[in-house]
């Protein structure tokens, strides 16, 4: 397009139609027919205007200070080369925010006091007054709750009332408040009752209603009348309906309640009257529902938890049975050789353990515990002692102690225990086994729960009955061990188990639960009573049933139990650690029996086998301290049974005692083990005809003892150490070097078989020595043939590590790869951090000239009033002065006309 | 000469304060005449000396009662007073024999001397008391050292070496522990030139009595005299203390370090001549590097005492394997066979010795030398783990890492842990006859053993040891060596009861596990219907 700007301008106009030739009327008129409006074509013409306006200022838009770039092929995105903003626009837009902002603080400032504009927006520079206007509208609607009498309601339908009554003609309307009142009171699900109520109600009772007002909702909208005319038919019959359905539900429930007893009956086989039918008739009838549906579900739980799989249980065959046990006792075994290797078992697994273990000891619902259960149980306790794949497990699940009932009616399942557990027992077991069965009778009816409250408050009051052993049935539990002892001071020992028992069975935690914490303090109490036992020592029977009891609660208290375990162990290796007496190793005995010692670490067993490998270190004096450590490598060979574990102290103590019992000292170095040098009067010597006997724990005790005894106990611990050498060649067999283990041994038993020793021991020795000795060099020999040289390192190789850099497909080098993720993370925040800077300061800049600007117009504002001001009043006196001067001018004039005259 | 003076000035003051003192205890006296008579005689009896030369005989009254073994109070006034007697004759110069004196006062000077004589036996054999023992000593040292200021006539310093002698002697013989470790404390610990007399005095008197039988005391106490001291001196600035004048010649020898480690050496050679039994050597090999070889300005005098107690074997040998090894870092000392000898020091008792931490730390040093035949390195190691077998745990715990080490260093050993067969005729043959070990444990020389074509079968146990943290610690053998190495330090310390300690102080957390079957029999033997075996405990044992 040639020509000057001003020619452009005006084809451009004419071109959009701004300005042309005069239209005719007649044009007009058309045009006006036409439909434009007048108003879209002055916008239309607005917009033209402003687009020509835009195209005529070519300084509107930036660009390039040296045109237009070349075209440059790049995989960046292509900026356009032509204009990259409005300046201008952008600068206006600044100032004028900045007049409506900054100029208004300015203009504030140092100004104190006034008055505060907190209608809505009126300081919003960015909105509209429309927007205003309507904004505070809003406002003005959402701080009114509309009451019910609001005019301006959103619905506008109900009109004008009076009194609550509508005062419109067509039509009884009523004002739908009773919606609020009535069914806001009542729970969702009674809401829903009597919606539903109604509805079944309604085909009968409501004639003017239409039918398909239900059905026809989603068809067509109804009309306000429509839903008004539902309403109050609802709360017209609200009241009725309500009734009904009350008298219903008494009606079913009291058919319920007549059958439950019956239903009870046969459920659970068990008469026990529903506690809970104890109806309230001013219950609304939806909470009874409620509380029916509450009832059947517990009801449902209680069925499917327990009771409907006793049946299941019953039914199954004694194969079926074993099968499980054996699946089950797979399981423990799998898990047992987890921890051997030291594998972590997870954490639900354990939650699993124990709760495959909780049911067995704690049933979930106490009535169970209270049936009749003679014939049964005694049935069940055959079955374990008949069981034969069990027993050939070694396995014995439901252990005699734990097991419900046994608490309870126990003579027929505890009795055979008892009696071949003590014999001395026995015949009085037998003979007063009615009178057994009548206490424990009676025992159970005072746990009954009626006679509990009773019981837990006069428990020692009801003390006065006794068996005819002079057992008492019922005792206090035991808070300290000197109540324990001073409690079981007038009972002979034998019958400790039996009180131990009874005391389980009274305080089992089912019947109360403060009963808990007490039987865990019993068992901490029965641990110390152990560790005391070597004060008075009982009979290992009662010591065994003992600790039998202690690991059947250790089943419940496991944390207790060893931690009480442990402070017995932490009190032996602190006061006494290498003189053990004979409660140390009771003790010890009984943590080998109760904590499973494969595991690979175990809180209780690791340090009780560390604790008996330092005694066995230590150099021994007296025949008693062989006769402990011999006891104490007994221990740790039975600690290490399953898990085969090497205890090399067991060794050193073996042969040094060997070595240290022997009649001559060997003259060559028998092996690496350290050799203690015996006291004088330890060999053995004159011991040809001494009878071998076995080692008992009375052996272990400091006494004094007449030569004979010496001699016969000095040549039982050989005996015992043989076998023990024997046991831990078994046990070791298959250890990579059992060969060198066991060379030592060779020797040692060749030295005792030799000439100067043979002829002072007894000759059952020298079998065992010749037996064991043959025995060992076949073993040597196996382990040697065995014995392949070591590959330990068969690893897979260490792969090098990558000095290669990541090739990226798809590069981009305005994107940052950072492998590092952090360093990524900082490198953008600080890039934003320093765009925000620099835009920050750039509007700080303008802020500046913004201020300084209006500052200075503010100024010359002011110089420009005062200098009109000035001017004003210099005129004024300039005029004032200027006729006074003229007076005097004239006044002069005159007087120098009169002189002249 | 300010000295002098100052010390006139000071005597001066001493006076008047015993003057006062005595005043106050006329005073005393006054007011309670009874009590106070024996104390006031012997102040009395002193001040008449200090006034005149007849009262002299009141030197002998005073000796009397300071013999006198009745009061214990009175003796020891008298001692004190004696002592300030002496004190001021010494000062004054009434004791020492002069050009142009008569002969009647050269008698007294003698006649005085012999008191001094005499008074200086009664402190001397005070020092076996309990109680006075401390003063006596005190007395004594100030006695020694007035004699040592005023006797000195020529420019020479005159240290009174006899008197030393004969307090040192009177210490070592007779001193109580106590007394000992005042003279320690108090004056070898503070003056030089008490301390190089002191060495002197104790070689003369250790190499005069070399054939007496009854010198286990003797050796004792000369030991705690000499092992007091840890630190020798640096330089001449560390020793200006003196407790008789400095001695004005700067080549004195009592300036000189060189002379000082010159006594000290032959005072521990002196020592060492005693032939100490297996105990004493022991507390002698303890503080051998670090309070006596320092001393020695030729350590290789050493040399005989640490060989022969090397050889002794036993505990002895360990000890003396540090000083051993000092000799022979800082001094050369070419030891044939010391790794032979290092090898039999591995015997049964090491891993059960109480010194097995010291012992370690040496032979980690031993053999921490890369350039060592791996054959001798792998006989220590096959030695070593065969010595596992029968250790305690805390030993076990030390040896494994430390083995792991030596396998990083000589990685030609690592064949002892993974050895694959080649050849089909080598397979065959282990098929058919296992494999015998080829480690020769008698021998004594480790370059023979034949170790380095064994197998550490010994580890391969371990690693099934009954304790978990000692079992995991083995098993480091068998897995990737990706570690550089462990430090020893932090396995070295360990016992029992530290073990103990550690796995009790932890807190149950989690509920243990409890063994899910409950036996029927614990101690007694099971019933024989039921199928069960006997756990071993009931087969062994008798418990009916």
């Amino acid at each position: 397009m040639a020509g000057s700007q001003l020619k452009r301008l005006k084809a451009s106009l004419k071109e959009k139609g701004v300005i042309g030739p005069q239209l005719s009327k007649k044009q007009k008129k058309r045009n006006a027919q036409d439909g434009k409006t007048s108003n879209n074509r002055r916008y239309q013409k607005a917009a033209d205007l402003e687009g020509i306006r835009e195209q005529f200022n070519p300084f509107d838009l930036k660009h390039n200070v040296r045109g237009p770039k070349f075209q440059v092929t790049t995989n960046r995105p292509a900026t356009s080369n032509a204009s990259k903003g409005r300046p201008t626009e952008a600068k206006s837009l600044g100032e004028e925010r900045r007049r409506q902002t900054l100029l208004v603080e300015l203009s504030r400032r140092h100004k104190v006091g006034g008055i505060v504009d907190r209608r809505f927006g009126e300081n919003d520079p960015f909105m509209t007054p429309e927007e205003k206007m309507q904004e505070r509208f809003v406002r003005e609607k959402m701080s009114h709750k509309s009451s019910m009498f609001d005019l301006e309601d959103d619905d506008p339908s109900e009109g004008l009332t009076h009194l609550g009554k509508s005062l419109s003609f067509d039509g009884p309307d009523l004002v739908d408040d009773f919606e609020e009142d009535d069914i806001s009171a009542e729970s969702d699900a009674a809401d829903d009752d009597e919606h539903r109520g109604s509805k079944r109600l309604r085909p009968s009772n409501d004639d003017f209603q239409d039918a398909d007002h239900e059905e026809g909702q989603p068809e067509r909208k109804k009309t306000k009348q429509e839903v008004m005319k539902e309403v109050i038919a609802k709360s017209k019959f609200y009241k009725a309906e309500r009734q009904a359905a009350k008298d219903a539900d008494e009606d079913l429930r009291e058919e319920l309640d007549m059958e439950l007893p019956d239903l009870h009956d046969l459920l659970f086989n068990r008469k026990k009257a529903p506690s809970d039918k104890e109806t309230n008739p001013a219950e609304s009838a939806a909470a009874a529902k409620e509380r029916m549906e509450r009832d059947y579900d517990m009801r449902l739980r209680q069925l499917a938890q327990d009771r409907r799989a006793q049946p299941t249980d019953r039914s199954k065959t004694d194969e079926e049975k074993a099968q499980e046990e054996s699946r089950k006792l797979r399981e423990l075994e799998e898990k047992r050789l987890k921890r051997m290797r030291g594998e972590e078992i997870s954490g639900d697994e354990v939650d699993q353990d124990a709760a495959d273990i909780q049911p067995e000891d704690v049933p979930p619902n106490g009535p169970v515990l209270f049936r009749d259960n003679e014939e049964e149980d005694f049935g069940l306790g055959k079955g374990i002692k008949t069981r034969p794949t069990a027993t050939e497990l070694g396995f014995d699940d439901e252990d005699d102690f734990i097991i419900e009932d046994d608490l309870i009616a126990s003579d027929s399942d505890l009795e055979p225990v008892e009696s071949d557990a003590s014999s001395n027992e026995e015949e009085s077991d037998a003979e007063d086994d009615d009178e057994f069965t009548k206490g424990l009778l009676n025992e159970e009816e005072t746990q009954n729960p009626v006679f509990n409250g009773q019981l837990t408050g006069t428990n020692i009051s009801t003390d006065t009955k006794e068996d005819s052993n002079g057992l008492p049935y019922t005792f206090p539990c035991p808070e300290t061990l000197d109540e324990f002892v001073q409690m079981t001071q007038t009972i002979p020992m034998e019958h400790l188990p039996t009180i131990v028992q009874r005391i389980r069975a009274l305080y089992h935690p089912k019947l109360d639960s403060n009963n808990k914490a007490k039987l865990a303090k019993f068992v901490a109490i029965l641990i110390q009573f152990l560790a005391r036992s070597f004060e008075k020592l009982p009979p290992f029977s009662v010591l065994e049933n003992l600790i039998r009891h202690i690991h059947s609660l250790a089943k419940s208290y496991p944390v207790e139990t060893a931690n009480e375990f442990r402070s017995q162990l932490e009190d032996f290796g602190r006061f006494r650690p290498l003189s053990p007496n004979l409660g140390d190793l009771v003790i010890l005995s009984a943590i080998g029996t109760i904590f499973p010692t494969s595991d690979h670490f175990h809180q209780v067993t690791t340090p009780a086998g560390l604790l008996i490998a330092r005694n066995l270190e230590k150099v021994p004096k007296k025949i008693t301290d062989y006769a402990q450590g011999t006891y104490l490598s007994t221990l740790a060979l039975q600690y290490q049974q399953v898990s085969k574990r090497y205890i090399p102290e067991v060794m050193n103590f073996c042969f040094n005692t060997l070595c240290a019992l022997a009649p001559e000292k060997a003259t060559k170095t028998l092996g690496y083990f350290p050799i203690h040098e015996p006291t004088p009067g330890t060999r053995i010597s004159n011991a040809k005809s001494v009878a071998v006997r076995k080692l008992s724990p009375a052996d272990c005790e400091q006494d004094e003892i007449t030569d004979e005894d010496v001699i016969s106990t000095k040549v039982a611990i050989v005996s015992t150490t043989i076998q023990l050498l024997d046991a831990a060649a078994d046990l070791y067999g298959g250890k990579a070097a059992f060969f060198e283990t066991f060379e030592p041994a060779k020797n040692i038993l060749a030295h005792l078989a030799s000439k100067p020793c043979r002829s002072k021991l007894p000759t059952t020795l020298i079998d065992q020595f010749t037996k064991l000795e043959s025995k060992l060099d076949k073993m040597l020999s196996l382990a040697q043939v065995a014995r392949r040289p070591l590959e330990l390192h068969h690893h897979r190789p260490l792969p090098i590590k990558m000095a290669i850099p990541k090739f990226e497909d798809s590069f981009d080098p305005n994107k940052h790869y950072d492998p590092d993720r952090d360093r990524a993370e900082l490198a953008k925040l600080k890039a934003e951090h320093k765009k925000e800077r620099k835009g920050a300061m750039r509007e700080l800049r303008k802020d500046a000239n913004f201020m300084a600007r209006e500052q200075l117009r503010m100024k010359k504002a002011k110089d420009a009033a005062y200098e009109k001001k000035y001017k004003r009043l210099v005129a004024e006196i300039q005029g004032e002065e200027g006729r006074e001067a003229n007076t005097y001018e004239r006044e002069k004039q005159a007087r120098k006309r009169a002189a002249k005259r | 000469m300010s000295g002098t003076v100052g010390e006139e000035s000071l005597k001066r003051k001493r006076s008047k304060t015993s003057v006062k003192a005595n005043k106050r205890s006329k005073a005393e006296k006054n007011d309670s005449n009874d009590e106070d008579d024996p104390q006031a005689e012997i102040l009395l009896l002193e001040n008449a000396i200090l006034e005149s030369k007849k009262n002299y005989n009141n030197i002998t009254t005073l000796l009397e009662i300071a013999q006198k073994n009745g009061d214990d109070d009175s003796t020891q006034l008298a001692l004190v007073s004696l002592c300030r007697v002496f004190l001021r004759l010494l000062a004054s110069g009434n004791m020492s024999r002069r050009d142009g004196q008569s002969e009647k006062d050269i008698v007294v000077v003698q006649w005085l001397k012999k008191r001094l004589g005499d008074y200086k036996q009664i402190i001397l054999s005070a020092f076996e008391d309990e109680e006075s023992a401390s003063t006596a000593l005190t007395l004594a040292m100030r006695i020694l050292q007035a004699e040592g200021k005023y006797t000195n006539d020529k420019d020479e310093s005159n240290f009174p070496k006899v008197f030393l002698r004969e307090i040192v002697d009177a210490l070592v013989r007779k001193g109580s522990e106590d007394i000992r470790q005042e003279f320690c404390e108090k004056f070898l610990a503070e003056y030089t030139d008490i301390r190089f007399y002191t060495f002197k005095v104790l070689k003369d008197i250790l190499s005069a009595d070399s054939d007496e039988s009854s010198n286990e005391d003797l050796f004792n106490n000369v030991l705690d005299l000499l092992s007091f001291f840890e630190d020798v001196p640096d330089s001449a600035e560390d020793m200006s203390q003196f407790y008789v004048d400095a001695p004005k010649k700067k080549s004195d020898p009592v300036k000189s370090v060189n002379q000082h480690k010159k006594q000290a050496q032959e005072a521990w050679l002196a020592l060492f001549a005693l032939d100490p039994n297996r105990e004493q050597r022991k507390t002698v090999l303890q503080i051998m590097t670090k309070s006596i070889a320092p001393w020695f300005t030729r350590p290789e005098l050493l040399m005989d005492f640490l060989t022969d107690s090397y050889n002794a074997g036993g505990a002895t040998s360990l000890l003396a394997l540090s000083g051993v090894f000092y000799l022979i870092q800082e001094r050369n000392l070419d030891y044939p066979s010391f790794y032979r000898k290092l090898y039999s020091l591995l015997d049964a008792n090491i891993l059960h010795s109480k010194h097995r931490s010291k012992f370690f730390r040496l032979l980690d040093t031993f053999l921490s030398s890369t350039h060592l035949p791996a054959v001798l390195v792998a006989s220590f190691i096959k030695r070593i783990t065969r010595l596992c077998l029968n250790a305690p745990p805390a030993a076990i715990v030390v040896v494994i890492p430390w083995v792991y080490n030596l396998f990083k260093k000589h990685p030609l050993c690592t064949f002892m842990m993974h050895r694959v067969s080649r050849t089909p005729e080598e397979k065959e043959i282990l098929e058919n006859e296992g494999m015998a070990d080829p480690f020769i444990a008698d021998e004594e020389d480790p370059m023979e053993t034949r170790a380095i074509d064994s197998c550490l079968w010994e580890v391969v146990q371990l690693q099934s040891h009954y304790h978990p943290n000692v079992a995991t610690i083995a098993k480091i053998i068998s897995e990737q060596f990706t570690k550089q190495s462990y430090n020893i330090e932090d396995f070295l310390d360990h016992s029992y009861s530290s073990l103990l300690d550690a796995e009790l102080s932890k807190q149950v957390k989690k509920p243990p596990v409890v063994e899910f079957m409950i036996p029927k029999r614990v101690f007694l033997p099971q019933d024989p219907a039921s199928g069960t075996e006997d756990s071993l405990l009931a087969k062994l044992w008798d418990f009916q």
